[in-house]
């Protein structure tokens, strides 16, 4: 991965395996509403993906430097396993763990180039994967802990 | 006629170049008197609850509406118009006026040949003397009205924590009839109960001891009286005027003082329920409020009424969940005996999904009604919760309710602010343990009703704001638990949503517990909806989001309560269950209403 297109090939591939991972957990559950959020998950990441085919025809990233809020949910939860018989709580678990996952690799190939231009391509990049994490952090705060 | 008698008329004209005696626009030059009472002037304030007009001896006022002012919570969207061929500026509707808004400018020459325009509305018409500031107002320490709310007596913090007696006592008729008397029966408060119940009607057969009637009207919208007269969010009391200057009115305390007052044998009686059966049946999931104000309303309508609940009796979260000091069991049951006397069929311990296919009772019946409400508590998903010394709070209500020791020992740690985490705090005390509530928000942020998050610290439990818990440990004694939680600093959130505590890890503390009790939320089971209905049903997360009427996609079935609305409150759950009751008989009989 030395090219801008290159890199943005494989992060658009992450956001396809990402997308089949839950419309692929959707055909295995069995109930009408977890079938029905699954298949949500998979289109927000139907739509992250189109966000970046749109930076490959010139649209921006989010500016490496701009504050994405951190609300450490993610840290702190244990590690769940996505069985056929997941919970909401559980799913958002998993998908919010998953975007931290990408947030540190995309941080971490930033940290290990020295090129400013792929710098700063992979710390875009990471923002991007922050403010999906804030996503699920914010409706796991809403959904899960309504009452704390 | 001599010649003077003659020309005589023509002296006057040499007046007529004189300069004149009278003054051409006298008022112009002499202002009213600071406190003089001359026309009406309305301020935004004003929430139209038309108090003005009713006081008004003279039928001088009307509330209109106004352009481009919409009804909303707490304001009806009319303002009041003047009719000044009427008025004799007695300023009866300046002293009675619930917001103050209403006052009298000094101003009290108005010089038009329109007739039409002495009829305006004060505050909205442009008029010349909006600006002023003198006048007449109401001064501070005259009152046409009592602001003062009649208290109800209650058990002491001391006597409620010794054990589950119900705190609130009740009021005296006397006592009932002084706070009934307090309502100006504007109906302000109408629109914002969820089942828009007819408050000052009700309130006005307190003041007249005609409680017959008075049960006849709390049924034709809540059959959960007793139990909302004790338990009810009171929405209402939020937005009444009375609110505005001193205490709301008690609405909530005058519904139970109706209730109280009229034995359940006496029901049936007064309120003439006749069924006459149409031949159609319906089936409801759940025996919660929902579940149980539909079978109700569909009863009367004539519907056989089947309820399939997994528990081993009726009442849902009030009565596995809400204690009985705060609703003794007796006064669910009225409530609950009443519907189930009328002919429900309940079939208890039978858990649809488990005991029973949907698709089975979607075959059986010739609609569905669903109110399943919200009973699998979040799990707190932080290392060590397995912990054994961690308990869940619906848990320990359920078995506090059921007759059991939940075993929460000496010192507990509760997490959460809601109503099952209050609850699970207050009985905790009542079990004789110190308690502390660890909460991620601000208390000012803790979704429980005010009134018990101060009768918790009444009681003493201590609330501990801003605190995350992040992880459960062992403690050295096996029977103990410890939890490390960190500060949390509130960050405003960007979408204008509630702010977001975020964990501040240089701030950890550790405690040790005797037990947790986990109640940050909960959530609802319906994976018994088979995924083949996933395109004729719509959900958002782990709720339904029912379309008119509470009807699903699929037409047949009907959602309400907790599983469906945000609102999550006994009383929108016997709104929905009645809204659907009339949805259903729409659908069915095709009837325009129920
Ligand atoms: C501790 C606590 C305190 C509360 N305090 C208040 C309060 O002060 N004021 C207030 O207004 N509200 C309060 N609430 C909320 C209130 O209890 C609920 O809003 C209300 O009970 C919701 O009614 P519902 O009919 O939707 O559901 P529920 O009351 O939850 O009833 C649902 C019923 O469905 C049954 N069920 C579930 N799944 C199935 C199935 N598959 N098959 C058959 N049956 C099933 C359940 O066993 C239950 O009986 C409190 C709740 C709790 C937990
Ligand atoms: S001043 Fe008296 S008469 Fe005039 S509108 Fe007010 S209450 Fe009626
Ligand atoms: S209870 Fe309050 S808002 Fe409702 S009618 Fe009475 S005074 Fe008006």
């Amino acid at each position: 991965m030395n090219t801008v297109e290159e890199i943005l090939d494989f992060a658009i591939d992450r956001e396809q395996q990402a997308a089949d991972f839950y419309s692929n957990l959707a055909e295995r559950v069995s109930s009408a509403w977890m079938k029905d959020m699954l298949l949500g998950f998979s289109k927000e990441e139907m739509r992250h993906k189109g966000k970046l085919k749109s930076v490959k025809l010139g649209d921006k990233l989010l500016n490496a430097d701009q504050h994405v809020q951190d609300l450490k949910i993610a840290d702190y939860t244990v590690d769940v396993e996505p069985a056929e018989d997941i919970s909401l709580q559980d799913a958002l678990i998993v998908a919010m763990k998953r975007e931290k996952a990408a947030y540190r690799l995309y941080s971490d190939m930033a940290a290990n180039i020295d090129d400013p231009e792929l710098k700063s391509l992979f710390l875009g990049l990471a923002q991007e994967e922050a403010k999906h994490k804030l996503y699920f952090e914010v409706q796991y705060d809403e959904q899960i802990m309504r009452d704390n | 006629m001599s010649l003077k008698d003659l020309i005589s008329p023509f002296y006057v004209w040499q007046r007529a170049f004189e300069k004149p005696y009278t003054q051409k626009r006298p008022i112009e030059d002499r202002p009213g008197a600071p406190r003089y009472r001359g026309f009406h002037m309305n301020s935004e304030e004003c929430i139209g609850c038309g108090t003005c007009e009713s006081i008004c001896q003279n039928h001088a006022i009307d509330m209109v509406p106004v352009e481009g002012l919409e009804q909303r919570a707490g304001d009806s969207g009319l303002r009041p118009r003047f009719d000044y061929g009427r008025c004799c500026w007695c300023a009866l509707c300046v002293d009675i006026c619930t917001t103050r808004s209403l006052h009298l400018s000094n101003h009290y020459a108005w010089v038009t040949e329109d007739p039409d325009a002495f009829h305006f509305t004060a505050g909205t018409d442009a008029m010349p003397w909006n600006q002023n500031s003198l006048g007449y107002r109401r001064d501070d320490d005259y009152h046409l009205l009592v602001h003062d709310r009649v208290e109800m007596q209650a058990l002491s913090a001391e006597e409620s924590v010794a054990g589950f007696d119900e705190v609130m006592r009740g009021y005296t008729e006397e006592e009932a009839v002084l706070e009934a008397d307090r309502c100006v029966e504007c109906g302000i408060c109408v629109a914002t109960c969820p089942a828009h119940m007819a408050i000052p009607d009700y309130i006005r057969t307190v003041r007249k001891g005609d409680y017959e009637a008075g049960l006849r009207l709390l049924y034709e919208t809540n059959p959960f009286s007793s139990t909302c007269g004790r338990i009810c969010t009171h929405r209402c009391e939020t937005v009444c005027v009375m609110g505005y200057q001193g205490d709301p009115i008690a609405i909530r305390w005058l519904k139970r003082a109706i209730v109280d007052r009229v034995p359940q044998e006496k029901y049936r009686e007064i309120l003439g329920d006749e069924v006459e059966e149409n031949g159609k049946t319906v089936g409801v999931i759940g025996a919660g409020p929902g579940g149980m104000s539909a079978a109700y309303y569909l009863r009367r309508q004539g519907y056989a009424v089947t309820v399939y609940e997994a528990q081993a009796r009726a009442g849902g979260m009030l009565r596995y969940g809400v204690p009985s000091y705060r609703l003794p069991d007796n006064q669910l049951d009225k409530d609950l005996e009443y519907i189930r006397s009328l002919g429900v069929e309940m079939r208890f311990n039978t858990q649809v999904g488990r005991d029973i296919p949907f698709t089975q009772l979607l075959d059986e019946h010739d609609a569905l009604f669903l109110a399943v409400g919200l009973n699998q508590p979040s799990a707190l998903r932080i290392a060590g919760e397995e912990h054994p010394r961690v308990l869940s709070g619906l848990r320990v209500l359920d078995d506090v309710a059921s007759g059991k020791d939940p075993g929460v020992g000496k010192r507990v740690a509760v997490i959460g602010g809601g109503n099952v985490a209050m609850d699970a705090a207050r009985v905790s005390r009542r079990l004789g343990a110190e308690v502390d509530v660890l909460y991620r928000r601000r208390i000012e942020d803790m979704p429980a009703d005010p009134e018990e998050i101060r009768e918790s610290q009444a009681e003493g439990c201590t609330l501990v704001p801003q605190a995350i818990p992040v992880e459960i440990r062992n403690a050295s004694d096996s029977n103990q638990v410890t939890i490390v939680w960190g500060e949390a600093e509130m960050v405003a959130d960007d979408k204008g949503g509630r702010p977001r505590p975020v964990l501040q890890e240089d701030r950890m503390h550790e405690e040790t517990y005797d037990c947790i009790i986990a109640a940050i939320g909960q959530g609802g089971q319906i994976d018994f909806i088979p995924a083949e209905f996933r395109d004729r049903i719509e959900f958002k997360w782990n709720k339904f989001v029912p379309g008119d009427y509470q009807q699903t996609g699929l037409e047949k079935l009907f959602v309400g309560g907790d599983i469906a609305n945000s609102r999550a409150d006994a009383i929108s759950a016997i709104e929905d269950g009645h809204h659907a009751a009339r949805g259903i008989h729409r659908f069915l009989s095709g009837a325009l209403d129920g």
